[in-house]
């Protein structure tokens, strides 16, 4: 992640604009054991509060970094309730990332996001059809599909 | 001169500016070897 993704200048300008950055040895007490890191590298999104949001372990590259670290924001929104605000990130998101890795959860959340927000439940369904026309093998096609039946 | 970011090496501190500029922080554990 030093030599290839952190230098990378979209990730620079991303974290910049979006993130405080802190590094910590992966033996480093108690921090290491408080987040039960096993391997690395380890990414975690805390809020301001130092509640954790999101992870992912092993290497990402640029182009899966940015995509993922926006996951990250929006679920800190998320798991808040603040389902407008993750909403804008997770469009931009889609709209920016489409092919990443990030994207298929991006839609299930953004489904949800929609849902928590109006009550309606139709974008469940939309979630899932998008999902099994683009994603189709995605774990999160299956995590949506009892949504198919929302009339 | 590349635009680099500078990480924070303490919990606290990255605390307190994540407070301070309302903005979540990007927790790295990484190996030191």
């Amino acid at each position: 992640m030093g030599a290839v993704t952190y230098p990378d200048v979209r990730v620079v300008e991303f974290i910049l604009e979006n993130l405080i950055p802190l590094q910590v040895k992966s033996n480093a007490q108690p921090i290491a054991s408080d987040f039960n890191v096993k391997w690395t590298p380890t990414l975690v999104t805390l809020d301001s509060d130092g509640k954790e949001h999101h992870r992912t372990v092993g290497f990402l590259p640029p182009e899966e970094l940015v995509p993922s670290l926006l996951l990250g924001i929006a679920k800190c929104h998320f798991d808040r309730e603040r389902y407008e605000e993750a909403l804008n990130v997770l469009n931009k998101l889609l709209e920016s990332y489409p092919k990443s890795d990030a994207a298929p959860e991006a839609i299930f959340l953004r489904g949800v996001s929609l849902y928590k927000s109006t009550h309606n439940p139709k974008p469940l369904k939309e979630a899932y059809e998008k999902l099994q026309a683009e994603y189709p093998s995605s774990e999160w096609t299956k995590r949506a599909y009892p949504y198919r039946l929302i009339p | 001169m590349a635009k680099t970011f500078q990480w924070e090496d303490s919990l606290e501190k990255a605390l307190a500016r994540a407070k301070a500029e309302n903005k979540p922080i990007l927790l790295d554990f990484f190996n030191p070897q």
